[in-house]
Parts: structure tokens; C-alpha cells; sequence
């Protein structure tokens, strides 16, 4: 009696161009969807890992080699420091940077090039999530 | 010979096949305009949400008188900036100005500015992203 049923079925060939038509809006369907999840689950990561950010320009001295920025970690994800800012009245002046700091670590950062800055300089720190740390007028020159 | 040639006058049934051979070509052809459309759709939307524009600095330039924005791109696509406002006022700009995966360059925007006033700068990418903020001259 199966038997019969699934011969029958198998030589029947009406509706299957609606099935076939379904499966293809469905596979459509499928990969629109899963793209704009994918791509909405990737970003939210990134904007998450964004938040979790917390870098301190902890102290700026001049030394011998040139100026120190004490620079430490205190959010929950490594950063990657990619520019450095030191802003005064007559100029703004941006340095690359490439200096990975884990959570929680504090970084010693030694820029030779670099002019006199003094205490009412802004100076300012850019990870590659984009994260602005700003430390103004109130550090000690050591 | 003569058999093949018997085949290719006889005109039995071709008709059948020019509606499955016709059929075969519009099937086809909205499947293709419909997996373009789903292409165009996803990368669309993908791009929307995967774009990330960031002012990394903004000086008020006493030397030229303008007012010169730093802009890195922190997205995973490319960002094509469409405008640029100062106190909700279209400001030209060197167009087009494009800033690929990872680049940052300078905007510079020819603005008198007065000092001690505060200033709403907003950028806005072909996308429709919108990076404002108040910025105070000194």
C-alpha cells in the first residue's frame, strides 16, 4: 500500500514548479538574512569591544630621550593606540603610533621627535576602535 | 543525410519546444534579476552597517582662517563624505573626499570663525552616517 502511494507520488508531476519556486525564495530569503545578521552581529561586537575601551594618560614628563607619556590600560580589552595628539594654540600635532597595551597594563610611550609640551597643551590618544582619551592642562611636568 | 535533412523540415511539435526553450529563458533570466537584487540589497546594508567615521581633532586654524577636521575611517568599508556643516550650514569642501579602510587625512573647511564661540560641525558620509559634536574655538 506504501509502496503504491510513494509510485504514485513519484510519477506525479503536478505543483512541482511551485515547489521548486519556493525553494529558490527561500534560499534568497535565507542569504539576505543571514548576511545582515552576520554582518549586524559583527559590528555589534565591534561597537561592544568599543565601549569596553577605557585608556588613561596617566603622566607626561620630559626626559633626556625626549617626552614620556605614562599611558595605561583600564578598560576590559587589549587597545591598539594608533595616534598620538599633543594640541596647543598654535599647532595641532598628530603622531603615528602602534603600541598595543593589555587590560590593566600601564606603558611607558617615548617620543624623541617631538617639541615642548607644556602644561596647557591637550594632549589626546586614538585607538584603531576609535577612542579618544584626552588628558588637558591639569598633568605635572616631572 | 537525407534522413537528417527529413528531421529539419519536419515542423511536428516545435512548437513545444520553443514554449519549454522560452520558458527555460524567462525562468532563468528572473532568477539572475533576482540574485542580483539580493546582491545589491545585502551589500547596501552591509556597507550601512559597517560604516565607522570618527573626528579625531578639530583645529580652529589662526594661520589660514579655516577650520581644519581630522577624520579617520574606523569602519570596514570605504566612506565617501558627502557634506560637511558648520552651525547646520553647508560648508564647500575639496570633493570628493574619500577615506578608504583604516585611512585618516585632514578636512579642511574655509570658515571664518570667531574665537570663544562655540561651533556644531557635523560630516556626513553617501551613506548616511552623521559625525557631530560641539567644538569650542579658543
Amino acid at each position: 500500500m506504501l509502496l503504491l502511494i510513494m509510485n504514485r507520488l513519484r510519477l506525479d508531476k503536478r505543483g512541482i514548479s511551485n515547489v521548486i519556486v519556493a525553494m529558490l525564495t527561500l534560499v534568497l530569503v535565507v542569504i539576505i538574512v543571514s548576511n545582515v545578521i552576520l554582518t549586524s552581529y559583527q559590528m555589534n561586537q565591534f561597537d561592544w569591544e568599543r565601549m569596553q575601551e577605557n585608556v588613561e594618560i596617566v603622566n607626561v614628563a620630559s626626559t633626556v630621550d625626549g617626552t614620556t607619556f605614562t599611558l595605561q590600560n583600564k578598560g576590559s580589552v587589549t587597545v591598539h593606540l594608533v595616534s598620538l595628539w599633543v594640541d596647543n594654540t598654535t599647532i595641532h600635532q598628530r603622531y603615528d603610533m602602534d603600541l598595543y597595551i593589555n587590560a590593566g597594563d600601564s606603558v611607558n610611550y617615548t617620543l624623541s621627535n617631538i617639541g615642548s609640551v607644556d602644561n596647557a597643551s591637550i594632549v589626546k590618544v586614538v585607538t584603531d576602535r576609535g577612542t579618544i582619551s584626552v588628558l588637558n592642562s591639569s598633568w605635572q611636568n616631572s | 543525410m537525407q534522413r537528417l535533412f527529413k528531421i529539419f523540415r519536419d515542423k511536428r511539435g516545435i512548437s513545444a519546444v520553443l514554449s519549454s526553450l522560452l520558458l527555460t529563458v524567462v525562468a532563468v533570466a528572473a532568477m539572475a534579476i533576482a540574485t542580483s537584487a539580493t546582491y545589491v540589497i545585502t551589500t547596501n546594508l552591509r556597507e550601512t552597517m559597517s560604516e565607522r567615521v570618527i573626528v579625531e581633532d578639530v583645529w580652529f586654524n589662526n594661520y589660514t582662517n579655516s577650520i581644519d577636521i581630522y577624520i579617520r575611517n574606523v569602519g570596514e568599508v570605504t566612506v565617501y563624505i558627502l557634506a560637511v556643516y558648520v552651525n547646520h550650514t553647508s560648508q564647500p569642501f575639496p570633493s570628493p573626499f574619500t577615506l578608504e579602510i583604516g585611512e585618516h587625512q585632514w578636512l579642511n573647511i574655509s570658515q571664518n570663525w570667531v574665537p570663544n564661540s562655540s561651533y556644531y560641525i557635523d560630516v556626513l558620509t553617501t551613506r548616511g552616517t552623521h559625525v557631530a559634536a560641539y567644538y569650542e574655538s579658543p
